[in-house]
């Protein structure tokens, strides 16, 4: 945001600071922006950026439909599953919705259930999949894509649904009996 | 790849990291799936008859015609593996795989190429291509892409030798499709005792080594280490 600083202040910034060039931290600091140090070094700076989050939502009583999350899904690939795993804690941290973005990929954690995602508002790419990244998913039903599954298992090894797509209806339904990783292509 | 590693290297579709020219000549097969060509193509302008692969396999939904007749004018073997229900990567290891026995090679190692960055669902699909590896080669698989490298640790004991000179700063152990209840872990600074790795529990990220030089890693199920390189 070189140029236009000022009109894009977050709220706060926090983590262990490994990351942060000083004057970028001190530029901010000086804004007004809260900088929380969170040094803890079992947990990731996302996972602990949930947590002030969630905090801070409380405090000023929101109503809070989703949590945008750009970033997380290139990169260092350990850094990418400690992303798909914020998502898996968040169920502990938060109940708003988490869903994490970047270039034309999306993540959203499916917990046990159904779901039905609308899929025809304009911002969806070609692709989409699930990905049963924690443990197999022994009964997943699904309407609305391209290729179904129907009270059908997926795991690694076994089946993992990838580039999968939609069949014309504008609407998506998940039924799955553990943690399920939906994965979308957005126009960003 | 120092000294006497004998290994085939397979090209994803995915910018091309620079590794590939010190990795192509030393290569006992060398192949290319679908879009991988047009990295190859693109990459090696001016020099691209140097870098032929024995063979281009896919749906070749994705490479380019005109890339596509260069490698076939040139000999390369050009395959169709329209089956939808895999990856043109898993379809790619079987035709390799297939080749590696019919010249009856000794291979210590299948180098790929790409499959770590880009579309969320295709990085996913290459981990997966690693466990499906298991029923289509006894050849090891490791996958590069930038500065990361994955490497599927099937049930059992492991060790690694981490001072090559070759290695990053972090290291990982991802257990993905499922836990694994007993890992135990020695040269990693954070290391594991008989302790259960799984999504929402424990995933070792952002891990790195001990100084010792030999990482040792015992699981009981399939999991995935991961670990910076020196590209």
């Amino acid at each position: 945001m070189e140029g236009e600083r000022e009109s894009f202040l977050p709220e706060f910034i926090s983590g262990d600071f490994d990351s942060i060039r000083p004057e970028v931290k001190e530029y901010y600091a000086i804004k007004g922006c809260e900088i929380i140090s969170t040094p803890d070094q079992d947990h990731t700076d996302f996972t602990k950026c949930l947590e002030l989050l969630q905090k801070k939502i409380e405090e000023k009583d929101l109503q809070v439909d989703v949590i945008v999350t750009l970033g997380g899904l290139g990169g260092r690939f350990d850094q990418i599953m400690a992303s798909v795993n914020t998502l898996f804690q968040a169920m502990c941290i938060t109940s708003v919705p988490i869903i994490i973005i970047q270039e034309e990929s999306l993540i959203y954690l499916l917990q046990p259930g159904k779901h039905k995602m609308h899929v025809a508002t304009g911002m969806e790419g070609d692709w989409c999949g699930l990905i049963p990244v924690g443990q197999s998913c022994n009964h997943v039903t699904t309407t609305g894509l391209k290729w179904n599954l129907t009270n059908n298992m997926l795991g690694f090894g076994t089946l993992v649904s990838t580039s999968n797509t939609y069949d014309g209806s504008g609407v998506v339904t998940v039924e799955t009996d553990h943690p399920l990783l939906w994965t979308m292509a957005i126009k960003n």
